[in-house]
């Protein structure tokens, strides 16, 4: 193919012509060897602009175009899609940026016509190499797999199930609902039993777009936004050690938290001392309407002791001040007589409708007490002394009952998930999001989700908030009939060269790249390469190539620029 | 609801966000923002915790992207003034005011800002810096384009009828005073409500003597100063240009008042001593706070490392008094202590309400304000972005404080209950 390239000079009002000398730069660049037409435009994003530039590509027959301009974040992508419209193949294109670096930088005008022309020439040389790259469209499946049936995975599945839309929810007990489905009252629709998660739970049994499995596990996840396959083994005694296989489009982890072991910690006197409960203990006891000592009776007193866990977890879980509040009001509304004590670090209440239950339940008589740390909790005759420390005097309070709010840990299969799906884990071991800002559901693994306290401890009104959150990501990118669009500009490897040692395995944030142990060869799968380019420069014998920034293409600009 | 319609209301993290997913999944939003940017209260914070993140290029790529979304249609300078209806097919009206710059023609060169003789306090910048008549809020604002604030503006407040300096400036034709305020009339399936939050007045409680003492500053205020783009260019001075050698920063002002815990203020006023610490190393910095509310992931951690470079006092009470322009902070410890320290610089971290508009807005949607004014949701059913009438969603600090995580994932809810309901 005979190479016709266009050059254009963007002026952008007085910017550009102030700084530098457009004819001078004109005049240079013509007699370049296959430019074909050199022209300078006052502002060539304007509407008058892009159509000027579409028709003097087609009637100058262009094979490639450089714009000299403003900075490629502002305008590569306006320039692009006209070089499309009007039949060129839009990465055959160069944009260089004369105006920040250029005319914004420097203040002689010689000095900066001079470094825009070799840029404009460094631009010129570049695109002579460019490929003609094409834009790729895979079909997509839409339907989803969601792990992990808590509360937060009920209500992704609720979202999402649609005519158009299958969901496999798997969940690993025998029963739907996580913690929520173990809870007699939620907070904070203080009062009522809720009969809320027995709903949701009823409507996902009697969707038919929902396939449940309970007593399964994913064995394995394969894939990419719009085509993965996976491996649900089935634990059931019936079916024990079946395995489906089955297609989707996207995955929701939703595979919540875990109570921190209270015996890790000797101080608490967890399963030593008798009536030294856990919250979870507290809220069975709740569920059957039964608190009472081992003895019988009903306590007197009762201690609520928060944040255990906290110190050595390194984070608070946000939920344990309300539920305890939830326990402090339910004590006081079923055993009137009861003194309540409870025992906290801060309080940390930071919904707008939290604060109130503080304040009621002080009303009632709770009795709120600082303190620093818990020193020691033991038996003294036949009561249970809570000794703390607070501004670092020593004081304690005698109770019939002590319950322990313990800290919200990540579940059990998390690591192992991540590294299934090739996922990173933050430093309390909670899935990472893919921005902890402004992508709080999405993952590095496009097509992959989190909700719930699978990312860390929230309460339940926030996990099906983040339910809905990922609903809205994947209802937006796959949505039936559509097409996904990779990366077109991403990387490959020379299959001649690769030496097989795996190094750049372990730099792909994205997991892009797997090993074929048939050929010895690295592959990077092209729908999920972002073209980042941190394994080409990893790889020790330069066998991976980023298609739009080859080796050769930076070179011949660099050179340029450098003449 | 079949309408593929959506208004928005609010540009801030959340409305974006939003807007955002539903236009790439085919809706056709409607964007209503108040000011002549977008962004919210988040671009003008210079760092946003825990990751000390530059808030500004965090959310510029949004910005643009918003900007130039073919599915999205932004009505800045406006409200929404009238709706009736119901889900699936609300009748919406929206009051456009006029820019006077054409959004089309302006490049944001800023030529004309200097010609205009009128000057002004600039209140995105709190009132520490000041403005054209013509001009953009801050630099690095998005649109870049200026807006002429036709109050003030002496040609269209009528004081000097020939005026037109900016326009004898301006290269580009991009200014125009026969802009006219615009009435537009929509329908919508649904509506978004991102409006946001303002920050609680301080200079009612005179014990912190705001308002008196200048280097009383408020946290809205303390963002700016040490934004790059703000009055000072991002240099840490007091108000005669002083450097800081020392700082108090007390927290929950305006909680018991107003009964609730903002949520976000620890974890913003230990950003400010982390900062300070960074340009200041020498500087004595105290925080006083009661709670500390730091429930995020990191969050602990954050104070953790902090904590061993700054003093935290856990404080009952508190006042801030002036002498000889030195300040001196009096308080009582949590263990019954009176104390006080003097501090260059006080920064008064305040709770955050429901934006100005709340109440009228919330009458003009038939929507109810719960007890601390922010928009009523359906908490009781534990779905707190749902408001009480179908098809209408609060999100963000609209619905009550929050961080901007909290505030993305309620706005990516509402887009998903809406995409939900669609399928
Ligand atoms: C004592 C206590 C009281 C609480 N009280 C309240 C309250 O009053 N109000 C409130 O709003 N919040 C409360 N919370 C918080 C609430 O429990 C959580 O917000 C909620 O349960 C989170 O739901 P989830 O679905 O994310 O996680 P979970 O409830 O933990 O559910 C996770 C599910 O995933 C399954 N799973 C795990 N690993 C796998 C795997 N590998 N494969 C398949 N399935 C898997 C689990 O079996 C479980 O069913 C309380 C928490 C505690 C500890
Ligand atoms: C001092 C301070 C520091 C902070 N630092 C951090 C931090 O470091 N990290 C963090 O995560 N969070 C931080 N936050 C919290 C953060 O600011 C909020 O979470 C975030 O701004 C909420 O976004 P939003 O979109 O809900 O509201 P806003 O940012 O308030 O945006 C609301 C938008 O709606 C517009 N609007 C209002 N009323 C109307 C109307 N009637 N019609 C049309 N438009 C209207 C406004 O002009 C604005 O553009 C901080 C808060 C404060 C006060
Ligand atoms: S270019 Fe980046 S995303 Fe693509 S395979 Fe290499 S490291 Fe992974
Ligand atoms: S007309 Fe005059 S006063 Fe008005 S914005 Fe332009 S320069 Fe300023
Ligand atoms: S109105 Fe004109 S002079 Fe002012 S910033 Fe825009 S283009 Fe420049």
């Amino acid at each position: 193919m005979n190479k016709k390239i266009g050059v254009y000079v963007c002026e952008c009002g007085p910017n550009i012509p102030e700084r530098i000398d457009i004819d001078k730069v004109i005049e240079e660049l013509s007699s370049m060897g296959e430019v074909k037409t050199v022209k300078r435009y006052s502002l060539l994003c304007s509407n008058d602009g892009k159509k000027f530039l579409k028709e003097d590509i087609e009637k100058e027959e262009l094979t490639h175009v450089v714009v000299a301009a403003c900075s490629p974040k502002e305008h590569e992508n306006t320039f692009m899609k006209v070089c499309e419209e009007a039949g060129m193949n839009p990465y055959l294109f160069q944009m260089v940026n004369i105006r920040e670096q250029c005319a914004w930088m420097i203040p002689d005008k010689e000095e900066a016509t001079s470094k825009a022309i070799k840029y404009i020439k460094a631009g010129v040389h570049r695109v002579l190499f460019h490929d003609p790259l094409k834009q790729k469209e895979l079909e997509i499946n839409v339907d989803v797999l969601v792990i992990g049936g808590g509360i937060s995975g009920i209500e992704a599945s609720l979202s999402l199930a649609g005519p158009n839309r299958k969901i496999h929810l798997v969940e690993k007990t025998d029963s739907l609902g996580g913690m929520a489905g173990k809870l007699s009252q939620i907070l904070p629709h203080q009062g009522s039993k809720i009969k809320l998660v027995k709903e949701k739970i009823e409507q996902v049994e009697n969707n038919e777009n929902i396939h449940v499995y309970t007593s399964s596990d994913v064995k394995e996840v394969r894939g990419f936004l719009g085509n993965f396959e996976a491996v649900v083994k089935s634990n059931q005694e019936n079916k024990e050690g079946i395995e489906e296989e089955i297609k989707v489009g996207a995955v929701v982890l939703a595979t919540g938290f875990e109570m921190f072991d209270l015996k890790e910690n000797p101080v608490y006197g967890y399963g030593e001392i008798e009536n030294v409960v856990s919250a979870l203990e507290f809220e069975e006891m709740i569920h059957s309407e039964k608190i009472e000592l081992k003895n019988g009776k009903k306590p007197k007193s009762v201690a609520l002791v928060h944040c255990a866990g906290r110190k050595e977890k390194g984070y608070c879980s946000k939920v344990c001040c309300l539920y305890t509040l939830k326990f402090a009001h339910y004590l006081k509304d079923n055993l009137p007589d009861v003194d309540v004590k409870e025992l906290y670090m801060d309080l940390c209440l930071p919904h707008k409708q939290d604060q109130s239950y503080f304040d009621q339940a002080k009303e009632k008589g709770v009795e709120f007490i600082r303190m620093d740390e818990v020193e020691k909790i033991k038996k003294s005759g036949d009561k249970i002394e809570v000794e703390y420390r607070n501004n670092d005097k020593a004081d304690k309070v005698s109770v019939d009952m002590v319950v322990i709010a313990p800290a919200m840990v990540p579940s059990q299969d998390t690591s192992h998930l991540a590294e299934l799906l090739n996922l990173p884990l933050d430093k309390s071991g909670f899935f990472k999001e893919l921005h902890e800002m402004l992508d709080p559901v999405a993952t590095p693994m496009e097509g992959v989700y989190i909700t719930g306290c699978a990312l860390g401890p929230r309460n339940i009104p926030e996990s099906m908030t983040q339910s809905h959150a990922t609903s809205g990501k994947i209802l937006s990118s796959l949505i039936p009939g559509r097409k996904v669009k990779p990366e077109v500009k991403v990387s490959e490897i020379k299959e001649d060269l690769c030496t097989g040692c795996q190094t750049c395995l372990s730099v792909c944030f994205y997991g892009a790249i797997s090993y074929d142990p048939f050929k010895g060869v690295s592959v990077v799968n092209e729908a999920i390469c972002r073209g980042c380019g941190s394994c080409v420069g990893s790889c020790p014998s330069g066998a991976i190539r980023s298609k739009h920034f080859t080796y050769y293409q930076l070179y011949q600009e660099v050179m340029e620029a450098l003449r | 609801m079949k309408n593929q319609n959506v208004l928005v209301i609010g540009s801030g993290v959340a409305g974006m966000e939003a807007s955002l997913i539903l236009a790439d999944a085919g809706m056709k939003v409607h964007l209503v923002e108040k000011d002549s940017l977008i962004g919210g209260q988040t671009i003008k914070f210079e760092e946003v915790y825990p990751n000390m993140e530059c808030a500004t290029c965090m959310l510029a790529p949004k910005q643009q992207e918003v900007l130039q979304h073919e599915n999205i249609t932004l009505y800045l300078l406006s409200q929404v003034k009238k709706t009736e209806g119901s889900a699936g097919e609300f009748k919406v009206q929206i009051e456009k005011k006029a820019r006077y710059v054409s959004l089309i023609n302006c490049i944001g060169c800023g030529a004309c800002y200097d010609p205009c003789p009128v000057s002004l306090d600039n209140e995105f910048e709190q009132g520490m810096s000041q403005k054209k008549a013509i001009a953009v809020a801050c630099p690095g604002a998005l649109p870049n384009v200026p807006a002429i604030d036709a109050d003030n503006c002496l040609r269209l407040n009528g004081k000097k009828k020939g005026c037109n300096a900016c326009e004898q400036a301006c290269g580009f034709g991009a200014i125009d005073f026969t802009e006219k305020d615009e009435t537009i009339n929509l329908e919508v399936g649904a509506i978004i409500v991102a409006t946001g939050f303002d920050q609680f007045d301080v200079s009612g409680l005179a014990q912190f003597g705001y308002g008196k003492h200048p280097n009383v500053y408020t946290a809205m205020e303390f963002e700016r100063l040490y934004a790059q783009n703000g009055p000072t260019e991002g240099k840490l001075t007091l108000r005669e240009e002083r450097p800081i050698k020392s700082a108090g920063i007390i927290h929950c002002i305006g909680r018991k008042e107003k009964g609730y815990c903002s949520g976000v203020c620890c974890m913003y006023s230990m950003k400010f001593a982390h900062f300070i610490k960074d340009k200041a190393p020498e500087a004595e910095i105290h925080e006083f706070h009661t709670d500390l509310c730091i429930p995020g992931k990191s969050h602990q951690r954050f104070y953790e490392e902090l904590s061993k470079k700054i003093d935290f006092i856990r404080y009952e009470d508190v006042e801030v008094k002036g002498n000889n322009g030195n300040l001196e902070i009096i308080y009582t410890h949590s263990n019954g202590k009176r104390d006080s320290i003097k501090s260059d610089m006080v920064i008064l971290s305040p709770a955050m309400i429901p934006s100005k508009g709340t109440k009228d807005l919330a009458k003009v949607l038939g929507i109810s304000q719960d007890s601390m004014g922010f928009f009523s949701t359906q908490d009781q059913n534990l779905s707190p972005i749902d408001s009480e009438k179908e098809g209408i969603f609060i999100i963000g600090c609209a619905e009550g404080p929050k961080d901007i995580p909290d505030s993305v994932s309620q706005a990516e809810a509402a887009a998903g209950r809406i995409l939900s309901l669609l399928q």
